[in-house]
Parts: structure tokens; sequence; C-alpha cells
């Protein structure tokens, strides 16, 4: 017997089975393993919504936490998939650039609608990331001042020099906004 | 990233055992913000068999004023210290600190147990694997240190020693700063090691069974005024080229006492003991700060491409002794900080 079947005998602790999380209102419950439908120990979120779940609008970018473009939603914070497993997101609430727009009229976020009204983009590839933070910080105060939207979205990056139309999008649906 | 078993740990023991179980062959996980960058880059030359997850594990993030302490559960998020009203008016120089840590979206998931055990940043040691590394190193045990005769901005201009990486943690800076220990447990049961000597040239000493507790702060008493400030290109992104927290005890104008800790200068938070040797008696004023800045990097042995952090140290230490900070003095409206220095002062 190899020494690794031997410690995976005397485990104390067992590695779970399936990892059950609610993704855009809706609960999803995955089976962890190696087939194709299943989740990986190593999967992360970003891995399990895009190519597990087909949910592609999230961006895998630089896949090493330091672009933003992979901003996600999680109990209501920003957080980054690509440095997050799924595996250990059980119990919690994840909300994408997909889930973002009315469940039953299917009309945009008013935040998606600014960002097209100001042009926010260019190339678009940091955009649901930055929409994702964005939202982070109007549900937690919904009248942020410019120096506040700057600190919220200092963690996104955009190669196409967006920043300043974001900000006017952001300040657009801020309620004290401009 | 290459396979490896997963476990939720419930509690500190289960944690240790199955550190234990995998016989120092796995790696705890708190936010992930660092360990998964390791782990995808494959720098290291072992990779772990297994990854614990110890946010599963209840109890462990708090903020508890207690008889002449402050306690940190080891869970606790940066974003939660940063805005933390206890810290902002009595330990402001960690606040500021854990607020300087990359960007919102770390800060929500990171942990301060975490940003205390974090491997260091150096361009060889963490070199990808999947595009042309690793680099071995006498870090890993095999070779010389690269950076002496390499690039070496970004390291060390004290005390080095064989290795030459600098503390990358910014909360260290300000822990070291209230002289603070860290509540380790293993097998073995329970010790406290303090935070300034946790860093040692070459690795820090906590063992591959431990796992970090919480963080015990001796209470911050008198009138002081303290501060943190970090010097980074691209504040959400980069580690500090350096930073300085300080610890100003005054009287009539007057300083009794002053701790400066300075970061991202040696292997450990960089205790600046000729300056506060200096400052002691003295009335602050402009060139008594000049001054102070002179003591901070008297014994600073810089290596051929770093000598600009003195530069940058000096001028970190007397703006933190007197005068205007280059960036933000806090005031109360925490969340307006976004300069690339950041200071932040507290009277109480
Ligand atoms: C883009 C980017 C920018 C960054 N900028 C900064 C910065 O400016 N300043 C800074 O200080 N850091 C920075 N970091 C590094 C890192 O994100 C932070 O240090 C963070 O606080 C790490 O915390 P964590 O909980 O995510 O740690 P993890 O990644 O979970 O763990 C880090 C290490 O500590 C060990 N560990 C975690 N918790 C414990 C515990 N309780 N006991 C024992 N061992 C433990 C883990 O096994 C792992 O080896 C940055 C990272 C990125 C990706
Ligand atoms: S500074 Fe340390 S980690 Fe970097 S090359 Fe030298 S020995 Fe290796
Ligand atoms: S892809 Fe996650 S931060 Fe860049
Ligand atoms: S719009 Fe192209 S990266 Fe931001």
């Amino acid at each position: 017997m190899s020494d690794i079947t031997v410690r995976e005998k005397n485990k104390k602790i067992s590695q779970a089975k399936r990892v059950t999380l609610i993704i855009n209102g809706e609960q999803r419950n995955l089976e962890i393993g190696h087939l194709p439908h299943q989740v990986e120990t190593t999967h992360t979120l970003l891995h399990t919504l895009r190519e597990t779940l087909g949910l592609t609008g999230t961006k895998l970018t630089c896949d090493n936490g330091a672009c933003g473009s992979c901003t996600v939603l999680m109990d209501g914070k920003a957080i980054l998939s690509c440095m997050t497993l799924t595996v250990e997101c059980g119990g919690k609430d994840i909300t994408t650039i997909e889930g973002l727009k009315d469940r039953d009229t299917g009309a945009l976020d008013p935040l998606q609608q600014s960002f097209i009204d100001h042009t926010a983009f260019q190339c678009g590839f940091c955009t649901p990331g930055i929409i994702m933070s964005a939202k982070a910080l109007l549900n937690e105060n919904s009248t942020p001042t410019e120096v506040q939207v700057k600190e919220a979205l200092s963690g996104n990056f955009c190669r196409c020099i967006s920043h300043y139309q974001v900000v006017r999008a952001v300040m657009a649906v801020s309620e004290g906004g401009a | 990233m290459r396979s490896f078993s997963h476990l939720n740990a419930r509690t500190v023991s289960e944690a240790i055992a199955a550190l234990v179980q995998f016989d120092g062959r796995a790696r705890l996980n708190a936010g992930g913000t660092e360990l998964f960058g390791a782990l995808k880059d494959e720098f290291l030359p072992e990779y772990p068999e297994a990854v614990i997850n110890i946010k599963s594990i209840k109890g462990l993030e708090y903020i508890k004023e207690e008889k002449g302490h402050l306690r940190i559960g080891a869970l606790t998020k940066l974003s939660v210290l940063s805005e933390s009203r206890l810290l902002r008016e009595r330990y402001g120089a960690l606040a500021e600190a854990a607020h300087a840590v990359a960007g919102p979206q770390i800060r929500n998931v990171a942990t301060i147990g975490g940003n205390l055990c974090q491997d260091v940043r150096c361009c060889y040691y963490r070199y990808p694997r999947h595009i042309g590394g690793p680099i071995n190193c006498a870090r890993k045990g095999n070779g010389p240190c690269l950076a002496v005769n390499g690039d070496n901005r970004n390291h060390a201009i004290f005390a080095g020693r064989k290795c030459f990486a600098v503390c990358p943690s910014d909360t260290a800076v300000a822990l070291a700063l209230y002289d603070a220990q860290l509540v380790v447990v293993g097998p073995q049961g329970e010790r406290q090691i303090a935070v300034r000597d946790f860093y040692t040239p070459i690795e820090n000493l906590l063992q591959r069974t431990e796992i970090v507790r919480e963080i015990l702060i001796p209470a911050v008493t008198g009138t002081v005024t303290q501060s943190f400030s970090k010097f980074a290109l691209r504040t959400p992104i980069d580690f500090a080229i350096v930073s300085v927290a300080s610890l100003i005890t005054l009287e009539d104008g007057i300083c009794t006492d002053a701790r400066i800790v300075l970061g991202a200068v040696a292997h450990n938070p960089h205790r600046a003991l000729e300056a506060e040797e200096f400052l002691r008696g003295c009335r602050l004023d402009v060139e008594v700060s000049r001054q102070a800045g002179e003591f901070a990097i008297r014994e600073a042995k810089p290596l051929s491409k770093n000598a600009f952090k003195i530069q940058i140290a000096k001028t970190l230490v007397s703006r933190a002794i007197f005068g205007q900070p280059a960036g933000f003095v806090l005031k109360g409206n925490f969340s307006e900080t976004t300069s690339s220095t950041q200071m932040c002062s507290g009277k109480h």
C-alpha cells in the first residue's frame, strides 16, 4: 500500500461529494469529481461558471487576481472568481453579469443601460467585471461620490481607457449622481 | 491547477490533524488570494497533496478588546479591519495598512492570517513554471541568490543574508509597530511568536503543521499619533516599494516616545531604532523630522539597483513624523483614500 492510500484510510475529514450554491437566483447542485459535467476540487469559480455552466459573461484575463475582469458578487460583495475554489462556495449566493437583468421582463439593469448610454467601453472585455464591482458599491451605497466610485473600481483594469466614461456611467445611476 | 485533495476543516484541531495527516504536504487556504497564485504558477519545488479550507472554521473572525489587549481572529478579513471603527480610532496604522493591501475584491476575502503568512514576491522565486520556470535559488535551497547580481530593485536594503527578498505583508509593518504577537497552534500545543521575530531571511517560523489562530496586540494607551504610509506605483496590484508605520507619543510638543517601522526594506518589518532614539526628547519640527529620516536609513546597505529605496524611506519617515503626508490625512471619512501614499493620524 502506498503512502497516499495509508493516509487516505486514516483520513479524519472526508472530501465533500457535492457542492450546492445559488447562481443568479437558481440553486445549482454540482457533483465533485473528474467527469466532464462534474466540478474538480481544483476548479475555480471562474472555470465552473464559464466551462461547466456556460456562463461566459464573466471574463478570464490574468487568472491571477490582478485585473478584476472575473469579478462576481458573492453574498453581495465583489470578489475575484479566479481566486475562489468552487468547492468552497457551498451555500453562497453568486451573481454574475448574466444575473443583473430583470428576471421577469429581461430588461437590462439600469447600470448596464447606463454603460450603453455612455459608451463606457471600447473592446468591452473588462466591462462585466467593472459593472459587477460598481453594482457591489451601489448595493451598499446608492449615492456614492466620485471618489468612492473610483475607489470601488480601483481593482478593475481596462486596457482601452474607458475609465472616464465608466465613472460617468456609474455616477449617472447614483441617486445623488450627476 | 494540478490536482489536490480538498478538505473543509471545521475546527482548529481538525485543520492541524489534517496537516499532520498529510505530513506537511498540505496547505491551508484562507482567502486564497496568495495561495492560488502560488499553486497556478507552480514555482515551488513541492506541490501540495491537499488544500485545507479554514474558512469553514467558525469563530475565527473577530476584533475584541480585552484586559490590556486587542485580539484579532486570524480569519478576520482585511476589508473588515480597514473599516472597523475601533481600529480607525485606536489602531489607525493597522486599519490603514489593511486598506493599503491590493484592491477591494481582494480585501473582501483576504484574511489577516493569510496576509502575515504569505510567501515572498521575489521575481526569480515566483517565476512561473508554464513560461519557462521554475527558477531555483537560495530560498528554494538550491543555488545562490539570483537577485544579488540581477534585478534587485524590489529587494532588501537592510540586513540581507542569503536571501534578499523582503517581507511583502503590509499588516506586518503595523503589527510590528504595536509589538503584536501571533498565537500559533500546532500538534504540540500553543505558542506565541512576536510579529517582529516571525520572519527570518529564508522563511517564516511557522512549522508545516501549525496554524495561526489569532493576533494579540498590547493596548495602545496615552496620547499618541500613529501613521501608516505606503509608497507603491499602482496601489491595487503593486506591493510596497517602501512603507513606514509610526507611533509617536507627544507631551507639550516634545516627543517622549517614538516607534518607527519600515516595510519592504528587509526580510522582516524593520525597526528604525536609531531614529527612535534620536527623536526621544526632541521638539518636533521640520529639521528634526529630516534628521530622523537620515537616522532611519543610516545602516542601509543597498544592492546594485535599489538605492532609490533609501530616498523614499527617508522621505516617508520624515513625513510620518512631521509635516504633510504626500497622500491623505485621515479625518473620519475613511473611504476617501485613493492616493498612492496613505497616512492617518489619530489622537486619543
Ligand atoms: C494583485 C494582488 C495584489 C496584492 N497586493 C498586496 C499588497 O499590496 N500587500 C500585501 O500585503 N499583500 C498583497 N497581496 C497578497 C495577498 O492577497 C494578501 O497578502 C492577502 O492578505 C492574503 O490573505 P489570504 O487570506 O487570501 O491568504 P491565502 O492565500 O489564503 O494564504 C496565504 C498563505 O498563508 C497561509 N495561511 C493562511 N491563513 C493561515 C493561518 N491562519 N495560519 C497559517 N497559515 C495560513 C496559506 O497556507 C498560504 O500559504 C496581493 C495579491 C494579489 C493577487
Ligand atoms: S532574493 Fe531570495 S527568493 Fe529572490 S532569488 Fe534571492 S534567494 Fe531567491
Ligand atoms: S482574471 Fe481574475 S483578477 Fe484577472
Ligand atoms: S474596454 Fe477594453 S479592456 Fe476595458
